[in-house]
């Protein structure tokens, strides 16, 4: 049988698979996965789009807030700039503090009122009349939101939405099939078993791609959606394909490698949530471990090809911190080579599991 | 008598309590359970911690034995709220682990088999079928969560005195509380995957993606969204919070004890309500 004939039936079996794993009344919760993050994002665009239109009507130039001082009365504040977005007063309350020894109490009201300028918002905070703070922040801010994105797409989509969505759609391919007692059909096609597993992971690999990268894709284009047109025309134009393909890029190798994993797990073990919880657990201290035991994870290699490092979380515990040590990121290609070739190896080791593969529906 | 004489009879025979009906389906599950190799060594290993932090109460009361570490050693070694937080923090993820291998062995085979009629044939009905499954749970749970707990604050309070024990009673009290709230949810959580997936490998992987997506999607939201409500979404998130409330500790940022406490409240309510819809013994099938 010619490599040409192997190819035709690998193609074959995954187009049959692949039928089943888009619709598959099991794989849905995998679009969830997928596609969550998008809706948040949505949301997001769509509350700072509403906000921006509501309240430009109400707009103040920037240089007259620019010109209130603390100390001005909030008389000379509305005088100023006219009627606030949100104007919002809280009952008076009594304060005691110490002045000279001696014990002084105060009855303060306070009143709080919000301004915008057509970009940022100016929170202005009086305390009986007098502006105490005035803080003004953009309604959208473009760095933030991407840092954010770079934030989502390692802690949710690599670490989680792309791994619990590979160990369904790869675990399924043969331990679901034993448990639907279905695998000996697939046994009885006359192709080589490694045909099979070729075909069955190609399929698998399809599917994860396809749906964690429209994902990933479409939490991107939602993110970028509500940002100010000129920076978002210099982002397109500078770096914007070139942050997309990366990210595209690192979710699919996370699909290649951690589905090799589960694959294999899947015909090895009659039990693959065993490796999984040991693998979630490696990959989640990955960030605390000596730098030659970092490199021993999925997430290393694919955490290197994304152009926006995380943000820092800077709630984390004190000695999570101070364990944390990233190593050193590996070059792009030593990156993708090192997925690839931890997804060749994995594979090469489920060939020869699937070789001696036998059917016990009974165990299941 | 002869046989054809021999029609249907009532059992005239002495009937068993409703509470011992309970503890039927219990009483084979932990023997099945704990013949499982796996089973067995994850409950091992969730002993460890609560060995160490025996030992943390051990050296926070002989700091002789510390003397390398100069003064710094009695600042470290203080069993307070705090300690037993991280206690029931390093526990509840045990728990988790263990309900994920243990629960869903528990419905899945029955709903898979069509087995429910035997057992609503008999005295039982769907909440005793309920809550007899997650006695078998916490029955698994509780030699790893809240006797260990206890174990450790009698410890303390034997070493500590009289009045440590009259001044933090509330400790015990919280470890015990917080400890059945999880289990219960947790239980419930884990039989619920159970009764929707049906197959008891994907319930177990579903039952851990279920804390781990939860968490991750709360964080989602609140960084997108620039909110902390959504941490209310994290089941572990807002047990933290009902403990540190317990424990007297500070609470965390975000939703007040009480806000955490409705959401987990709903959360019960929902689990409950899968597992009514599921659990049920005839399945008609168009």
């Amino acid at each position: 049988m010619t490599n040409a004939i192997r190819m035709r039936q690998v193609w074959t079996i995954a187009r049959l698979q692949l039928t089943r794993v888009f619709f598959s009344k099991r794989s849905f919760w995998v679009y969830l996965l997928a596609l969550f993050p998008s809706v948040i994002f949505l949301g997001h665009g769509v509350e700072v789009k509403w906000k921006r239109e509501r309240w430009g009507a109400q707009k103040t130039e920037s240089g007259i807030l620019q010109s209130i001082r603390r100390g001005d009365t909030d008389g000379e504040v509305l005088q100023k700039a006219g009627m606030p977005i949100t104007d919002f007063r809280s009952g008076a309350f009594r304060r005691r503090r110490e002045i000279g020894g001696e014990n002084e109490e105060r009855e303060i009201e306070r009143r709080y009122m919000m301004f915008f300028d057509g970009t940022n918002r100016w929170d202005l905070r009086f305390e009986n009349g007098i502006l105490q703070s005035k803080r003004s922040r953009p309604l959208n801010d473009f760095d933030e939101d991407r840092q954010i994105f770079a934030g989502v797409f390692q802690y949710f989509y690599l670490r989680l939405a792309i791994f619990f969505g590979c160990l369904g759609i790869f675990m399924n391919l043969f331990r679901g099939e034993m448990m639907d007692k279905t695998l000996h059909f697939w046994f009885l096609i006359p192709a080589r078993r490694e045909v099979l597993l070729a075909g069955k992971y190609l399929a698998g690999l399809i599917a994860s791609v396809l749906i964690f990268g429209t994902g990933a894709a479409l939490s991107f284009a939602l993110m970028l959606w509500p940002q100010d047109p000129a920076q978002l025309s210099a982002f397109w134009q500078v770096e914007g394909a070139v942050h997309l393909f990366w990210y595209a890029a690192a979710a699919g190798l996370a699909c290649a490698g951690y589905g090799s994993v589960f694959l294999a797990s899947g015909l090895l073990l009659r039990n693959p949530i065993l490796p999984a919880v040991v693998i979630l657990l490696w990959e989640s201290i990955n960030g605390i471990l000596p730098t030659l035991l970092q490199k021993l994870s999925v997430l290393y290699y694919v955490q290197a090809l994304c152009p926006t490092p995380p943000p820092v979380n800077a709630n984390a515990p004190l000695l999570v911190r101070l364990l944390s040590a990233p190593a050193e990121p590996p070059a792009a290609v030593v990156s993708v080579l090192g997925v690839m070739a931890v997804t060749a190896v994995v594979l090469w080791i489920s060939s020869k599991a699937v070789r001696r593969l036998e059917i016990n529906y009974g165990v299941e | 008598m002869a046989v054809y004489r021999r029609g249907y009879q009532r059992y005239q025979g002495p009937l068993t309590g409703e509470w011992d009906r309970l503890l039927v389906l219990p009483r084979f599950a932990w023997e099945s359970l704990m013949q499982q190799r796996l089973i067995a060594i994850l409950f091992v290993l969730a002993l460890f911690w609560p060995a160490g932090c025996a030992l943390f109460i051990y050296f926070s009361h002989h700091l002789d034995l510390l003397q390398g570490f100069g003064g710094a050693a009695s600042n470290i070694f203080q069993v307070n709220g705090e300690f037993f937080f991280v206690f029931m923090n390093v526990q509840s993820f045990a728990a988790i682990v263990l309900s994920a291998f243990a629960g869903p062995s528990l419905i899945a085979p029955d709903l898979a088999n069509g087995a429910l009629p035997l057992y609503f044939s008999r005295p039982l009905t769907r909440t005793t079928y309920v809550f007899s499954r997650m006695f078998v749970l916490a029955g698994v749970l509780s030699p790893v969560t809240w006797i260990p707990g206890l174990l450790l604050f009698a410890m303390q309070s034997g070493m500590a005195g009289w009045g440590w024990f009259a001044e933090n009673y509330r400790l015990g009290l919280a470890v015990m509380g917080g400890f059945f709230l999880w289990i219960l949810l947790v239980s419930l959580i884990a039989m619920a995957c159970s009764a929707y997936v049906r197959w008891r490998v994907v319930a177990g992987a579903l039952v851990l993606g279920l804390f781990f997506i939860l968490g991750g999607a709360a964080e989602l939201a609140n960084a997108v969204l620039r909110v902390d409500w959504a941490s209310a979404l994290n089941p572990g998130r807002s047990m933290e919070q009902v403990w540190r409330a317990m424990l007297g500790l500070e609470p965390l940022p975000g939703p007040d004890a009480w806000q955490c406490a409705v959401c987990l409240g709903l959360m019960v309510a929902g689990l409950a309500v899968v597992l009514r819809r599921k659990l049920r013994p005839v399945e008609v099938v168009s």
